[in-house]
């Protein structure tokens, strides 16, 4: 008598049971099974009828028949080595011949083929630039195929799985599906809280000194990075460090500064040795629904101050943040996070010194690239993070905000529609473009209500599941306030999808970019629609893409050939295909910066959860003021949300200088151990870790190198 | 010229109330969730956080635009009396 390890079968570590069946024949063969717990065990044929039982709703007839005949199969092949995953893909083989497709699926195995893991184990992962290659990257990816898997097969229906397969539309992060997508909150939590962790080994009570709180805050951005699936966005963190710095000296504002940024760019030691994705979101100004908030102060007390009266210390920091930023690292490169987010809002342009500061912020934009430039107009006040999202604050987080520990935000998934794969399908016939846009939109609310379900049954195991974190309850509300989550609709390929119905880009023409306002308005409204009908937020976003686009440009050159083939861009005979991202322009087009910034930005307002303009600088380095002026002009001449200048620069690994521009050997000692470095989507990393479509789009895009004043020029 | 108007926005009705929109060549586009058009064209005109706070809002053919009942009701009275 044999036996089969029942963790081969149920996937758990189900106690092995000792009692066997007498009644059950089993074949006295000399027959081992290697096991998934890692031993050798006797056949027994019982435990298939077990395992078919336990986890199918097939009866026990059928069971028995399905075990015979894999014995039978077993026995007669002579197989020398039998696993516990070969057995089930035989009677999972069996159940197929009996009809029993829906058992089938309920008895299947997750895993990775050998060959694949081979390869993970040898080569980098291309889906995430922010994935450096390694055993923990290795880790993460293969726990990322299991549970990609099992989202597929598990929480979403097959009907949404299939349109995910297929390309009709891209559920983000499968990967991580077990968390929400990503966070935004402020350091109020922990200076008031402390670090106060559920599973951790030991409780920190709220920071004394701005030192530790800087801790506590790479500490917690770290648990919030096991918890949400992308970006932890923080708050006015140069406002709420400010009560840390009363009577520290300016060098020592800077060595904080200069610890924050170090800090959060050599994180790369966390979740499958990514750096944590981080933005801080900072202020010249002490923002309107901040003035009058009583500040939190060493030891989470209340410092009897408001923070309108940490106005200079909160620019101070701001001001050191930049410093670091300007000089770049080590060897002069900029730093890729954490991403720092300036506001310049009304109130901005009131503040003294704030032509100095955005002078500031503008020569760090020319030298390194990093500043984002965050535009909120009138009364708009929001968070930002992640490549492009943000959090628009409404009424009653204004009303939170005089308790900013409150104010966490968070984007439950993000559900992105291929706009060009709906082109092809409809012979540019308006109707059905449109219908087809409901079908596609209707699925990806369908998805959101999916996920948001399965994440319902993890959040209600408490301080016993697996989101332990996200259900802690400091202020009377869990961290994850269900209540003030969005879903994230997005969109790729707006360009190419016009391309296909009107016969030309949206660059080409007022009539096809009008025609592709239309598009985003519909959407605008399905979203104002289906959230009223649901009782949930569902908001359209920029996709960041980043591997996106690429996806969804393969599928449909395989499906919409020879059309698509004329659609796509990048190169084909290279496999360097992408869609444009988003609602952009085609990269390519000969746009000067300030046409492409107003056109673009014609969306942005249509866009809720947030939506950027790039402008490629390649290797010109402007003049501050030139930019400065270029961003004033923005910000009061055109509807765009937010920009950022990226340049590009070539890090040599041979003498350790860094250079303007990409090239393909070092300019100052010849050598080729060179390492590319620009922006990505939203955040600058090294380009040899880019996905195919990645690189055929930086060799399209138009580099604005002519149109800002040089330094010096 | 477009005179852009919302569902249930009393301003705009005392607009249209007291002004003959088709005497005066004025178009009317009335932003309803059902109207991608009307959205995309404000849109167009870079007025859609303008139409969050402020209608109705009415478009100039040199692309520049009045917002406010009052205003607009001044303008287009000055402009009737030319007529």
């Amino acid at each position: 008598m044999g036996s089969v390890d029942p963790q081969a079968l149920q996937g758990n570590s189900t106690p092995w049971p000792l009692s066997k069946n007498p009644e059950n024949e089993t074949t006295d063969m000399a027959l081992f099974v290697r096991t998934s717990s890692e031993t050798l065990s006797d056949w027994n044929r019982q435990r298939i009828v077990d395992a078919l039982l336990r986890e199918t709703t097939i009866d026990r007839d059928t069971a028995e028949q399905v075990s015979r005949e894999v014995e039978e199969q077993i026995v007669t092949s002579k197989i020398s080595l039998v696993t516990a995953p070969l057995i089930r893909e035989l009677v999972d083989a069996k159940l197929i011949e009996h009809g029993l497709e829906e058992a089938r699926k309920m008895h299947t195995r997750l895993g990775v083929p050998l060959y694949d893991v081979d390869q993970l184990i040898l080569h980098p992962n291309r889906e995430n630039a922010n994935v450096p290659h390694g055993p923990e990257a290795t880790n993460l990816t293969l726990a990322e195929r299991i549970k990609k898997e099992y989202a597929l097969l598990s929480v979403f229906s097959q009907e949404i799985g299939d349109a995910h397969m297929r390309g009709d539309l891209h559920l983000h992060d499968l990967g991580f599906i077990d968390r929400p997508y990503c966070s935004g909150q402020s350091l109020e939590y922990i200076k008031k809280f402390g670090l106060h962790l559920p599973n951790s080994l030991s409780m920190a009570r709220p920071a004394k000194h701005s030192e530790v709180l800087l801790a506590h805050m790479v500490k917690f951005a770290a648990a919030l990075q096991s918890n949400f699936a992308g970006a932890i966005g923080w708050d006015a963190v140069n406002l709420f460090f400010a009560p840390y710095l009363e009577g520290l000296s300016d060098r020592e504002v800077h060595q904080l500064a200069q610890m924050l940024v170090y800090e959060f760019s050599q994180q790369a030691v966390a979740r499958g040795g990514q750096a944590i994705f981080t933005d801080i979101n900072l202020y010249w100004e002490v923002p309107k629904h901040f003035e009058n908030v009583m500040a939190i102060g060493a030891g989470g007390e209340f410092t009897g101050k408001t923070y309108a009266e940490y106005a200079r210390e909160a620019q101070r920091f701001v001001w050191a943040l930049f410093d670091v930023y300007r000089d770049g690292d080590a060897v002069g490169r900029p730093f890729f996070f954490p991403k720092p987010l300036v506001h310049i809002t009304e109130k901005f342009f009131q503040t003294p010194g704030h032509m100095d500061f955005l002078l500031h912020i503008c020569n760090v934009a020319a030298e390194k690239g990093n500043t984002y430039f965050v535009f909120d107009r009138g009364h708009t006040a929001k968070v930002s993070e992640c490549c492009r999202l943000s959090f628009k604050l409404e009424q009653s987080d204004l009303e939170d905000a005089k308790y900013p520990w409150r104010m966490r935000y968070c984007a439950l998934q993000n559900v992105t529609l291929n706009l060009p794969r709906i082109a092809y399908q409809c012979g540019a016939d308006d109707t059905k473009l449109f219908a087809k846009i409901l079908e596609v939109f209707t699925k990806a609310v369908q998805a959101h209500l999916e996920k948001k379900n399965f994440l319902e049954r993890l959040l209600a195991l408490g301080d016993n599941g697996p989101l332990a974190l996200l259900t802690m309850n400091k202020d009377g509300l869990p961290y994850l306030r269900m209540h003030r989550v969005t879903h994230l609709i997005g969109m790729v390929g707006l360009n190419e999808m016009v391309q296909v119905h009107r016969g030309k880009q949206m660059h080409e023409s007022e009539e096809t970019l009008r025609f592709g306002l239309k598009v985003i308005a519909y959407m605008k409204l399905l979203a104002d629609r289906m959230s009223q009908k649901y009782g949930m937020r569902f908001v359209l976003e920029q996709t960041p893409a980043e591997s996106t686009a690429y996806r969804f440009a393969k599928l449909d050159l395989r499906d919409f050939s020879p059309r698509s083939g004329y659609i796509v861009k990048g190169d084909i005979s290279r496999g360097e295909v992408y869609y444009s991202n988003s609602t952009y322009m085609n990269v390519g087009s000969v746009l000067n910066p300030i046409e492409r910034v107003r056109k673009e930005g014609l969306f942005h307002p249509l866009i809720e959860a947030g939506a950027l303009t790039h402008l490629w600088l390649g290797e010109a380095r402007p003049a501050q003021e030139s930019l400065a002026n270029f961003v004033i002009k923005v910000f009061r001449n055109s509807q765009n949300d937010q920009i950022a200048f990226s340049p590009e620069f070539t890090a040599c690994t041979a003498c350790g200088r860094t250079a303007r521009g990409l090239s393909d050997r070092c300019c100052y000692c010849g050598s080729r151990q060179i390492e590319g470095i620009t922006r990505i989507t939203g955040y600058f990393t090294k380009i040899s870790s880019w996905n195919k479509g990645k690189l055929g789009e930086l060799k399209d895009r138009f580099r604005n190198q002519g149109y800002f004043d040089s330094k010096g020029g | 010229m477009t005179l852009f108007t919302k569902e249930g926005c009393a301003k705009c009705a005392y607009v249209k109330k007291n002004v003959d929109l088709k005497k005066l060549g004025i178009r009317e586009e009335v932003l309803s969730p059902d109207n991608p058009d009307s959205l995309a064209h404000l849109a167009w005109h870079e007025l859609v956080t303008v139409a969050v706070t402020q209608m109705p809002i009415l478009v100039l053919d040199d692309n520049t635009s009045i917002i406010g009942a009052i205003r607009i009701m001044n303008f287009l009275t000055a402009m009737s009396d030319q007529l």
